[in-house]
C-alpha cells in the first residue's frame, strides 16, 4: 500500500493557491520551446544565451507583450561577455517576422536608456522586417526613438549590430548607426527596401542577396564592416571586439597578459621594406612583427584594401591600428580610404583605445574624379577623428609620408603624442619628382637632357630635404629608429601614457 | 564569359607581361601600371588564356578601365573589392 503524502494541515486547510498556480502554468508555457521562424537554426533566446558567457542571461521584462502571450517581438536583458557587463537586444523572428511595432520599440528604446545609464556596451542581434504596417505611426515614432538613442550611445558605450536575417528598411537604419555591423553570408541582409518591393517599384529583378547581402555591403556599399559564413563566427567576432574595447567611454582598457611578436616576423623587421620606393611590400609583415603574437584583428577587410584597420594588443595593452598597405593601390588615401579610415580612428578615440599609426603613403590620390567624388570633405573627416581622439596616438613612418597625407596619417601636429621615422624614410611637402619639377622649373627648361638633370636634381632632394633627419632636428619627429627598436619604444610611451 | 582584369586606380599602363593566347594562373602578374609612382602590379583573378590586351604601354587608364582580359577556364570569377 503506497503512503499518501498530505500537505502540512494549516497550509491544506486554504486549498492550492491560484495566483501561484497561475505563475507556475506561464512558467511552464514559457519553457516551451518556441519553433525558430523559417530555415533559422536558433530562438531569440538562445542566441542571446551563445553572445553570453554561460548563463548570465537574464532577460528584462520577458512578458512584455504586444497582446497577451505574443511577446513583443524582441528579447532584451543584459548578461557578461569575457565577464564584462553587457546589454543585449535580440529580435524575435517568429513573432511577426520582428517587425518593429510600439511594444518592440519600447522594449528596445528602454534596454538602450539602461545601457545609456549603466554605461553597459550594446549588442543588436538583428533579424526583423523592419517597421510594423499594423501599427501605422506609432510604428514609425517607436523606429525614430531607437536611432536617436543610438547616436545618443555614440559617445557613451560601443554598440555591435549582427545581421542575422533579412534586415528592411528601420531594421537595417539602427546598425548604420552603431559601430560595427557583422553579417552573416547567405543568410542576414540589409536594405532599405526589399526584392518585392524593389520589383514593383521599379522593376529591378535583384535577390535579396545582391540589394543587400554581406558580400555587396562589405566589399562594395561599405555598410557592414565584417562578413562571416556562421551565426557562431558572427558571436565570435562580436565577443572579439568587445575584448579590445573599454565597457564606456573613459572606462580602463582591458588589458591581457603581454606576449612578445611572433619571433620569425620580428627577426624580419629590418628587411621588409624594398630599397626601391617604388615597390609594394605587405605591411601586414611589419605589423606582425611589432605587435603582440596573434592579436591582429582585421575590421573592413575586403574594402579600401589600400589601408588596413585592425584591432591587436601591444604589451597586452588593446591598441587600434592603421597603416597604409603599399601592396594595394600603392597605399594611396583617397575619399572611400579616408572613410573607413576615419571610422577606425573616432571609434578608438571615442573609446580612448590607443590609435598605432603605420605610414608608407604617397599621397592623396589626385585628380578630378577624386574631386567629384568629394576628396575634400572625405579626407577632412580623417583629420577630424584624429584630433577627437581621446586616447594616446603613437605614430611610426615606416617610408614614404608625403603631403597632406602625411599630416592625415596621424602626425604630431593632429595630436599624435609620440612620432618616430624609419631612416630610409622620406616626409616632405611632395614627392621629389613633383618637388624639383617646381623648384627648378628654370633650370629644367634649358638643358640637353632634362630627364638626367631630374633625376640628379631628384636624387639630390630626396638626401638632402626628404630625409627624416630634418624633421627630427626640427622636433617634429621625435626621433629616427631602427624597424627593430619599434616595439621597445611604442610598449615604453603606451606604459608611461596609460599609466 | 571572359574576366576583364581592371586598372584599380587612374595609372599608365608601364608594361605587360603577356600575350594573347597566353595560358595563366590565378595570381599571375599581367601588367604593371604606375600610380603616383608606385609599381602597382596587375595581377590575374582566374586560370585561363588571356584573350585581348586593350591598352598599350604609355597609355592612361582609369580607375575600373580593363587591362587584360582573361578567358577562365571554368566555373564563375572570384569577387573581387570594389576597391
Amino acid at each position: 500500500m503506497t503512503q499518501q503524502l498530505t500537505a502540512p494541515a494549516d497550509l491544506h486547510e486554504f486549498g492550492e493557491d491560484p495566483q501561484r498556480a497561475a505563475l507556475l502554468a506561464r512558467r511552464a508555457a514559457k519553457a516551451v520551446r518556441v519553433v525558430p521562424r523559417g530555415n533559422r537554426t536558433f530562438t531569440a533566446r538562445e542566441r542571446a544565451e551563445q553572445l553570453a558567457d554561460q548563463g548570465t542571461f537574464v532577460a528584462f521584462a520577458p512578458a512584455r507583450s504586444r497582446e497577451p502571450g505574443i511577446g513583443a517581438g524582441v528579447l532584451t536583458g543584459w548578461a557578461t561577455v569575457n565577464r564584462r557587463p553587457v546589454v543585449i537586444i535580440s529580435h524575435d523572428a517568429a513573432v511577426a517576422a520582428g517587425a518593429i511595432g510600439a511594444v518592440f520599440a519600447d522594449a528596445v528604446q528602454d534596454a538602450q536608456r539602461f545601457a545609456i545609464d549603466h554605461g553597459y556596451p550594446i549588442i543588436y542581434l538583428n533579424d526583423s522586417s523592419g517597421a510594423r504596417i499594423h501599427d501605422g505611426i506609432h510604428a514609425l515614432h517607436g523606429c525614430g526613438g531607437i536611432f536617436r538613442l543610438n547616436v545618443k550611445a555614440t559617445r557613451r558605450v560601443p554598440q555591435i549590430s549582427v545581421i542575422l536575417g533579412p534586415c528592411a528598411g528601420a531594421a537595417a537604419y539602427s546598425p548604420a548607426l552603431t559601430d560595427w555591423t557583422i553579417m552573416v553570408r547567405e543568410q542576414g541582409q540589409m536594405f532599405l527596401t526589399g526584392p518585392d518591393i524593389v520589383k514593383a517599384a521599379t522593376g529591378e529583378d535583384a535577390t535579396a542577396e545582391a540589394i543587400g547581402g554581406a558580400d555587396m555591403h562589405t566589399q562594395t556599399s561599405g555598410v557592414a564592416h565584417l562578413a562571416v559564413d556562421t551565426e557562431d563566427e558572427a558571436i565570435e567576432a562580436t565577443r572579439r571586439i568587445l575584448a579590445y574595447t573599454p565597457t564606456y567611454a573613459g572606462g580602463p582598457l582591458p588589458e591581457s597578459l603581454p606576449v612578445g611578436p611572433d619571433a620569425a616576423a620580428a627577426a624580419e623587421l629590418p628587411y621588409v621594406v624594398p630599397s626601391k620606393a617604388s615597390v609594394g611590400f605587405d605591411m601586414t609583415q611589419v605589423l606582425a612583427g611589432v605587435v603582440d603574437e596573434g592579436s591582429m584583428f582585421e575590421i573592413m577587410p575586403t574594402r579600401c584594401t589600400s589601408v588596413l584597420t585592425m584591432f591587436a594588443r601591444l604589451d597586452g595593452k588593446p591598441v587600434g591600428i592603421l597603416a597604409n598597405q603599399p601592396n594595394a593601390r600603392g597605399g594611396i588615401l583617397d575619399t572611400q580610404t579616408s572613410v573607413k579610415a576615419a571610422r577606425f580612428v573616432d571609434y578608438c578615440g571615442r573609446f580612448g583605445i590607443p590609435v598605432l599609426t603605420f605610414v608608407d603613403v604617397p599621397g592623396f590620390l589626385p585628380g578630378t574624379v577624386e574631386e567629384g567624388r568629394g576628396v575634400i570633405t572625405y579626407g577632412a573627416t580623417l583629420l577630424r577623428a584624429y584630433a577627437e581622439a581621446t586616447g594616446p596616438l603613437l605614430t611610426v613612418i615606416v617610408r614614404k609620408a608625403y603631403g597632406g597625407a602625411y599630416i592625415a596619417m596621424g602626425s604630431p601636429s593632429l595630436g599624435a603624442d609620440a612620432c618616430w621615422a624609419w631612416p630610409g624614410s622620406e616626409i616632405a611637402v611632395m614627392g621629389p619628382g613633383g618637388a624639383v619639377a617646381l623648384l627648378n622649373r628654370r633650370e629644367l627648361a634649358a638643358p640637353d637632357d632634362p630627364a638626367a638633370l631630374r633625376d640628379e636634381l631628384a636624387a639630390e632632394y630626396r638626401e638632402s630635404v626628404a630625409r627624416p633627419w630634418l624633421a627630427a632636428e626640427a622636433g617634429i619627429v621625435d626621433d629616427v629608429i631602427l624597424p627593430e627598436e619599434t616595439r621597445d619604444r611604442l610598449v615604453a610611451s603606451l606604459r608611461m601614457l596609460t599609466a | 564569359m571572359s574576366v576583364a582584369q581592371v586598372a584599380p586606380i587612374v595609372a599608365s599602363v608601364w608594361k605587360i607581361e603577356v600575350a594573347v593566347g597566353d595560358r595563366v594562373e590565378a595570381g599571375a602578374t599581367l601588367a604593371v601600371v604606375e600610380s603616383m609612382k608606385m609599381e602597382i602590379p596587375i595581377l590575374a583573378s582566374v586560370t585561363g588564356v588571356v584573350e585581348s590586351i586593350p591598352v598599350e604601354p604609355g597609355q592612361i587608364v582609369q580607375e575600373g578601365d580593363a587591362v587584360v582580359v582573361i578567358a577562365p577556364d571554368t566555373g564563375v570569377p572570384e569577387p573581387r573589392a570594389a576597391h
